[in-house]
C-alpha cells in the first residue's frame, strides 16, 4: 500500500486523508480475505496514516500539514460514514486498531486528540460501531490512556455543553459494552483523592440509574471476553467492581471533606444530594457480588479469578484509614456526625468485602483481611466479617460461603491431576496458562460441593474483637 | 458470642434504616445473609421489606427461597395462607392484588407445592375446596388425582352439614368450578353412571338457582323503599343475592341455562349418546329424543338405558325449562330476578268471550264438549301413530291473549307448548316414566310451588278439570309455608285468589255452577271495584266480534282487579245463562243474567232480546232485585215498554215486596193504580241513577245477593 503516497502527496489533506481511508478499508478488506492469521497491518500503511490521517511529521525536513477545524469536522464525518458503512465486524476493528492503536511514537498525541473527537461525535451522533471498537480499544489501551479518553467524554458531555447528559446517557442502550468500559475507566479516573477528582454529580447520577436498572451492566466486559489470560498488563480492570467499592467506601468522607470546603458558602447540598446515590449504588455493586457466584460457577470460574484484587483493596483501606485520621483532626472533637460518616464508610467496606469475598469475587483469607484492615477503627461489622460466623450455629448445611485459598493446601488440591478434573470441562482452558491469572490461585471443587466440610477460617476461631452488641 | 446474637444484631441494624434508607439496611441484611445463609429471621426480614414496598419479583423471589430453605417456618406458612386467601377472594384490593401478583412469580412447581401443603393445613371444608380449586384451575394434570375426590367432598359435605337447598356453596363450587375441569379433562374416564349423578346434581343446582325465590329481607328493604320517593324499579333493580358461604360476586351464576347446556353437551359427548355433537339449543334437543324414542322399543340391554337416560335427562331439562320460561311470564313475582313490574301475573280459564252467543247454539257445545274432544282425539290418533291414550288430549285447544298486554305471549305460548310436549315425552314409555319419577323424587319436585302452577296449568289444558282442581287444591297446601309470597305491586289478595279463580274456571267447565259461583263470590267479596269504566281495547272489541269459538278455548287472564271483575261477572252469566233460558221458568236466573248482560252492553243484547222474549212468552216476570241492580236506560226502557198495551201488558213484579201489595190491591179496585204510580216513580228514580259506576253496582249485586245467587244454583 505504500506506493500509494506519492498519489497522495499531491492532494489537499481532506481528499487524501479521504483517499486513504478509502485504500484503508480495500487493504483490510484483502487482508481478512486472504485468511491469514493473525492479520495483520503493515508498517507502512500505519506511517501512512500517521502522516496523512493523524499528520504527524514524516521526517524533520517534510513540514508537518494541518488541517482547518472545518477540514477536520469533515474528515470526522468521513470516519464515522466508513464505520458505519462496513458491515463487517473484523474489517472495522482492524481498520479502526489500524487508526488508532497507540504506536509509542510522537504521533500519539494526535492520535488521542482525533480520538477524542471521533468518539464524541459517535455518541453525540449514535453511531454504535465506533462505539464498539472503542470498547475494544478501551479493553486492550494501558490504563492511563483509557482514563484520558474518558475525562475528554466526561469534559464534553459533563462540563462543557450543560444538558448535553442524556446524549451520553444513551450510550447505554447503544452499546452496553462500551457503557461498562467507561463506568471502569470513569472510576479509574476519579478516585475521590481531591476535589478534582470527584466525579460530577451528573456523572453519578447517571451511573447509578444505569448500575441500578440493570446490574449486570458493570460485568458485561466480563461476561463478553474469553478470559484466555491476554489481559494486557496495565490495562483497566475487567470490571468496574473495583472502582465502584472505592467510590461508595471512600464517598462518606471524601464529601464531608468538600463539604467542609463549601462550609465557608454555606451549602451542604452536595452531601444531601450524593448520599441516597452511593447508598443505591453500594446496594447495586453488593447485588452485582451476588449475582457473581453463579455465573463464576457457570464458567467454572469459582476460586479461580479475582474480581477485585487485594492490592487494590489494601491501598483502598490505607486511604480510608488516613481519611478517618484526617476527619478526626479536622473536627477536634469528633462531632456525631463525623462518626456516623465513619462507621458508614466502614459499614460499606465490611460489607463489600464479606459479599465479595463470600461469592468468589475476592479471593483471600479472613487473616489477609485482618492484615489490610489492622489500621482501621472499632466497627461491629467489620469485627463480625473479619472473625467470620460463628459455627456452632444449628444448621448443619451451611453452605461454603467463601473460597479459602487454605483449600489449595490440602492434598486433594495440589494433587497433579486436578486441571483435568472431570466435572470441570472448561477448567483445561485456564490451568494451561497459569502464568497469565497470577491471581488465580487454584482450588478444588467450589461452592458447587455443598457438603465440603467447614473451612479453618469458619470454624469460629477465638478473635478477641467479636463486635460488642 | 453466639451465631443467634450476630444474626439479631444484623437484622435489628437493617430494620432501624429501613425507614430512612432502605438500600442500606438491603446491604446489611445481603451481608448477614452471606454470614449466616441458614437463619431465617435474615430472610424473612428481606422478603418482609420488598413485600412492604410490594415489589412483586423481589418478593417472589425471595418468598420463594424461603419456601424452599425453610419449609417448617410457622411464619412462612402464615404468609402463604395470605397469600392463597387473596387467590381465593375476588378482592379488588390493592395488596390483594400484590399478593396475587406475587404468588405467580412463583415457578409452577412451587405454586402447585404450595397450594397442595396449603390444602392440607385447612379444617374448613369450604375453604379447604376453594383451595384445592386454585390448584385444579392451574394445573390441569392434578384434576385426574384430585378432581373427583374433591367433587365427592363436596358433595359429602352438603350431606353433613344439613344444607337446605341445592343452591348451596358447596354444590355452586361443585357445579361451576369443579365439575367443568373433571368432564373436560380427557385423561380422565369416568362412567357413565358417575357422569349422569354429576348431571343431575348440576341440574338441580342450575334449576334452583334460576327459580330461586326473592330473599325476604330483600322483601323488607324493598316495601321500605317503597314507601319513600324512590321508583320500585330501582329497588328491585338492586335485589342481591347470596348464597350462604359465598360473596356476594361470586354468588352470581351468569347465563345458568347455557352453562347447563355446556355441561350437557360434554356429558353427552362422553355418555356416548346419539345425536350431533356440539352444542344445540334445548329446542333441538327435544326434537332429537323425541326422533330417539322411536327406536327405544327396538332397543335391549345397555344401549336401551343408555338410551333411556339420555332421553329423561334431555327431555326433563326442556321440560323443565320451558316450564320456567312459561311461569317466570305468567308468574313473575315469584322469582327473583324476573322482572315482575313488566306484566303482572296471569291466569289461565276458559275463554267466555262466547258468553253472549245464542243460548242454543252454547247449550250444545257445552253438552257435547266431551263428545267433541274425543272426537279431536280420534282425528289426531290417525296422524300421528305414537300418541298413546290419554296423550294429546286436548290439543289444539286455543289460548288467548291480550297480545299488548303481554308483548311476549308468542314466547309465553311456545314454552308453555314446548313444556307439554316434554311431559308427554317422559310419559309416553313406563321405563322413561320410572326414570324421570326417580329424578323428581330425588330433587322433591312436589314442593316445588312454580312447577306445580305449570303442573295445574296443563292439567286445566289437557281438559281434566277433576284432577286439575286437586292439583289447585295441592298447590295450596304448597303455598301456606311460604306466607311472604307477595308482589311489592300490592295484589297480595288478588294472587292469592289466582287459585279460586282457576278452581271457579274448572267448576264450570265441569258444569258445576253452584261450585264455580261460590268460589267466584269468595273472590269478588275480596276486590274493590275500580271508579274508571273499563276500557276495552280496540283489539278486545274485534276479538269479539270477529271470533266465535266453539267454546272450549281457553284464555290467560291478566291478574288484576280490572280484568278478575268482568270475567267474574262473564263466568257467573255464564252460569246462570243456560237455566235462565230452560222450558221451565226460573225467573230469578232470567233476572241475574239480564242484571248481569248489563256489562259489556251492547254484547248481550241478542241475549236480553232473547230474555224478554221469554218474558213475553210467560206474560209476566218477577225479579225484586231488578230496581237495585239494572241502570242501563236501554233495558229500563224495553220494560218500561212491556207494561204498556203496545208492549203486550206484562205483569211486571219488580219492586221488593210488590207481590203482596199486588194480592192485597186485587181486592180492592183502584190500587193497582197507586201500584202504577210506585213503577212508574221506581223508573224515573232509576233513569237518574244511569250515570252510577256499573261496576260498583254489579260488585255490590255480587256482594248483596251473595246467598240467593248461591242458592238459585242447584
Amino acid at each position: 500500500m505504500g506506493d500509494i503516497r506519492q498519489s497522495l502527496l499531491p492532494r489537499d489533506v481532506l481528499s487524501a486523508a479521504k483517499e486513504l481511508l478509502y485504500h484503508l478499508d480495500i487493504y483490510i478488506c484483502n487482508l481478512v480475505q486472504s485468511g491469514r492469521q493473525p492479520p495483520q497491518v503493515d508498517s507502512k500503511t500505519l506511517e501512512l496514516v500517521e502522516e496523512f490521517i493523524l499528520h504527524s511529521p514524516k521526517d524533520r525536513n517534510t513540514p508537518a500539514r494541518r488541517m482547518s477545524a472545518l477540514q477536520e469536522l469533515q474528515l470526522l464525518e468521513i470516519m464515522c460514514s466508513c464505520f458505519q458503512e462496513q458491515s463487517r465486524d473484523t474489517v472495522r476493528q482492524l481498520m479502526f486498531s489500524a487508526l488508532f492503536s497507540l504506536q509509542g511514537n510522537q504521533a500519539d498525541e494526535s492520535r488521542m486528540g482525533l480520538l477524542g473527537k471521533l468518539v464524541s461525535m459517535a455518541i453525540a451522533v449514535g453511531r454504535v460501531p465506533i462505539l464498539e471498537c472503542a470498547a475494544t480499544w478501551l479493553q486492550r489501551t494501558h490504563r492511563v490512556y483509557c482514563i484520558r479518553l474518558a475525562q475528554v467524554l466526561v469534559d464534553d458531555y459533563c462540563s462543557m455543553v450543560p444538558g448535553s447528559v442524556p446524549t451520553l446517557q444513551n450510550i447505554h442502550s447503544a452499546s452496553p459494552r462500551f457503557c461498562c468500559q467507561f463506568i471502569t475507566a470513569v472510576t479509574t479516573l476519579y478516585d475521590l483523592t481531591s476535589e478534582e477528582l470527584t466525579p460530577p454529580l451528573e456523572l453519578l447520577q447517571m451511573i447509578v440509574s444505569w448500575i441500578q436498572d440493570d446490574p449486570r451492566l458493570v460485568l458485561i466486559t466480563f461476561l463478553n471476553t474469553p478470559l484466555s489470560g491476554s489481559q494486557p498488563i496495565s490495562s483497566l480492570d475487567v470490571t468496574p467492581l473495583g472502582g465502584l467499592v472505592r467510590w461508595c467506601v471512600k464517598a462518606p468522607l471524601a464529601y464531608r471533606r468538600d463539604k467542609k470546603q463549601a462550609l465557608t458558602n454555606g451549602s451542604t447540598e452536595s452531601e444531601l444530594e450524593v448520599g441516597p446515590l452511593f447508598s443505591t449504588l453500594h446496594l447495586s455493586v453488593l447485588q452485582v457480588f451476588m449475582l457473581l457466584a453463579n455465573i463464576l460457577n457457570e464458567k467454572g470460574l469459582f476460586g479461580r479469578l479475582a474480581l477485585l484484587q487485594m492490592d487494590s483493596l489494601a491501598t483502598l483501606t490505607s486511604d480510608l484509614s488516613r481519611l478517618l485520621d484526617q476527619a478526626d483532626k479536622h473536627t477536634h472533637t469528633s462531632s456525631a456526625d463525623t462518626h456516623a460518616a465513619s462507621q458508614l464508610a466502614l459499614d460499606r467496606l465490611a460489607q463489600a468485602l464479606q459479599v465479595a469475598m463470600a461469592n468468589g469475587a475476592l479471593l483471600c483469607s479472613r487473616e489477609d483481611l485482618r492484615a489490610i484492615c489492622s489500621r482501621l477503627p472499632h466497627n461491629n461489622l467489620l469485627q463480625l466479617v473479619l472473625s467470620g460466623p460463628v459455627m456452632y450455629y444449628n444448621n448443619i448445611h451451611t453452605p461454603p460461603l467463601a473460597f479459602s485459598p487454605h483449600a489449595a493446601h490440602s492434598p486433594i488440591a495440589s494433587h497433579p491431576t486436578h486441571p483435568t478434573h472431570p466435572t470441570h470441562p472448561t477448567h483445561p482452558t485456564h490451568p494451561t496458562h497459569p502464568a497469565h491469572t497470577p491471581h488465580t490461585p487454584l482450588a478444588t471443587h467450589p461452592s458447587s460441593h455443598p457438603q465440603y466440610p467447614a473451612q479453618p477460617f469458619m470454624t469460629g476461631i477465638p478473635f478477641p474483637f467479636r463486635p460488642s452488641h | 458470642m453466639s451465631a443467634q446474637k450476630d444474626c439479631e444484631f444484623l437484622v435489628k441494624r437493617a430494620r432501624e434504616l429501613v425507614p430512612d434508607d432502605p438500600c442500606a439496611a438491603k446491604a446489611w441484611l445481603i451481608t448477614a445473609r452471606t454470614l449466616y445463609p441458614a437463619d431465617f429471621n435474615i430472610q424473612y426480614e428481606m422478603y418482609t421489606i420488598e413485600r412492604n414496598a410490594e415489589r412483586t419479583a423481589s418478593a417472589g423471589r425471595l418468598l420463594y427461597d424461603m419456601f424452599i430453605n425453610f419449609p417448617d417456618q410457622p411464619i412462612v406458612w402464615r404468609e402463604i395462607s395470605v397469600i392463597t386467601a387473596a387467590l381465593r377472594s375476588d378482592s379488588p384490593d390493592k395488596h390483594a392484588q400484590f399478593l396475587r401478583g406475587l404468588f405467580e412469580t412463583l415457578p409452577g412447581r412451587v405454586q402447585c407445592e404450595m397450594l397442595l401443603k396449603a390444602t392440607e393445613q385447612c379444617f374448613n371444608t369450604l375453604e379447604k375446596a376453594e383451595m384445592l380449586l386454585l390448584l385444579l384451575k392451574r394445573f390441569p394434570e392434578s384434576v385426574v388425582q384430585h378432581g373427583v375426590n374433591l367433587g365427592e367432598t363436596l358433595l359429602e359435605a352438603e350431606v353433613s352439614e344439613n344444607v337446605e337447598t341445592p343452591v348451596n356453596c358447596f354444590r355452586k363450587l361443585f357445579v361451576c368450578d369443579v365439575l367443568p375441569l373433571v368432564i373436560n379433562n380427557m385423561d380422565m374416564r369416568l362412567p357413565a353412571s358417575l357422569m349422569q349423578k354429576y348431571m343431575l346434581k348440576a341440574a338441580e343446582f342450575y334449576i334452583g338457582y334460576v327459580t330461586r325465590g326473592p330473599s325476604p329481607d330483600v322483601q323488607i328493604q324493598g316495601s321500605q323503599e317503597g314507601g319513600s320517593l324512590k321508583s320500585p324499579s330501582v329497588s328491585r333493580g338492586s335485589q342481591r343475592y347470596v348464597i350462604d358461604g359465598l360473596s356476594e360476586k361470586s354468588s352470581v351464576v351468569a347465563e345458568p341455562w347455557e352453562r347447563l347446556l355446556d355441561i350437557l353437551a360434554v356429558v353427552g359427548a362422553r355418555c356416548e349418546w346419539q345425536g350431533d355433537k356440539g352444542q344445540r339449543s334445548y329446542v333441538d334437543m327435544l326434537q332429537r329424543v323425541k326422533e330417539l324414542c322411536r327406536y327405544l322399543p327396538g332397543l335391549e340391554g345397555d344401549t336401551r338405558s343408555r338410551c333411556c337416560s339420555q332421553v329423561v335427562i334431555c327431555a326433563a331439562l326442556v321440560l323443565f325449562r320451558s316450564a320456567f320460561l312459561y311461569v317466570s311470564a305468567v308468574q313473575p313475582a315469584l322469582f327473583q330476578g324476573v322482572n315482575a313490574l313488566s306484566s303482572g301475573p296471569w291466569i289461565l280459564v276458559e275463554d267466555l268471550s262466547s258468553v253472549y252467543n245464542d243460548v242454543e247454539a252454547e247449550r250444545g257445545s257445552v253438552k257435547h264438549a266431551h263428545k267433541k274432544r274425543k272426537l279431536a282425539d280420534g282425528r289426531e290418533k290417525t296422524m300421528s301413530s305414537d300418541d298413546e291414550e290419554g296423550l294429546g288430549k286436548g290439543r289444539g285447544r286455543h289460548i288467548i291473549v291480550n297480545k299488548t298486554e303481554m308483548p311476549s305471549w308468542s314466547e309465553t305460548l311456545e314454552s308453555f307448548r314446548t313444556a307439554r310436549e316434554s311431559w308427554d315425552l317422559l310419559h309416553s314409555h313406563d321405563s322413561l316414566e320410572t326414570e324421570f319419577k326417580k329424578i323428581c323424587a330425588s330433587w322433591k319436585t312436589d314442593s316445588w310451588l312454580w312447577f306445580r302452577i305449570f303442573l295445574s296449568d296443563m292439567i286445566i289444558y289437557q281438559g281434566q278439570y277433576r284432577k286439575a282442581l286437586s292439583s289447585l287444591h295441592q298447590m295450596a297446601a304448597v303455598q301456606q309455608p311460604q306466607p311472604g309470597q307477595q308482589s311489592p305491586s300490592g295484589q297480595t289478595s288478588l294472587e292469592h285468589h289466582r287459585a279460586l279463580i282457576q278452581q271457579a274456571s274448572c267448576h264450570y267447565a265441569l258444569g258445576e255452577y253452584r261450585m264455580a259461583c261460590e268460589k267466584l263470590l269468595d273472590v269478588v267479596s275480596g276486590l274493590v271495584p275500580s271508579n274508571h269504566e273499563s276500557t276495552k281495547t280496540p283489539e278486545d272489541q274485534g276479538r269479539v266480534k270477529t271470533k266465535t269459538r266453539k267454546g272450549n278455548d281457553l284464555r290467560l287472564l291478566p291478574c288484576t282487579s280490572k280484568a278478575v271483575l268482568p270475567f267474574c261477572l262473564q263466568l257467573m252469566l255464564a252460569c246462570f245463562k243456560l237455566r235462565a233460558f230452560t222450558d221451565n221458568r226460573d225467573d230469578l236466573s232470567l233476572g241475574h243474567v239480564v242484571v248481569l248482560l248489563q256489562y259489556d252492553w251492547p254484547q248481550g243484547e241478542m241475549l236480553f232480546l232473547k230474555a224478554v222474549d221469554k218474558i213475553c212468552q210467560q206474560g209476566s216476570f218477577q225479579y225484586e232485585n231488578f230496581f237495585n241492580y239494572v241502570t242501563n236506560i236501554d233495558m229500563l226502557e224495553e220494560f218500561a215498554y212491556l207494561r204498556t198495551p203496545e208492549g203486550g201488558r206484562i205483569q211486571l213484579e219488580l219492586l221488593p215486596n210488590q207481590g203482596m201489595l199486588i194480592k192485597h190491591h186485587t181486592v180492592t179496585r183502584g190500587i193497582t193504580k197507586g201500584v202504577k204510580e210506585d213503577f212508574r216513580l221506581a223508573m224515573e228514580r232509576q233513569v237518574s241513577r244511569c250515570g252510577e259506576n256499573l261496576l260498583n253496582v254489579l260488585h255490590r249485586f255480587c256482594i248483596n245477593e251473595k246467598i240467593i245467587i248461591i242458592q238459585s244454583l242447584p
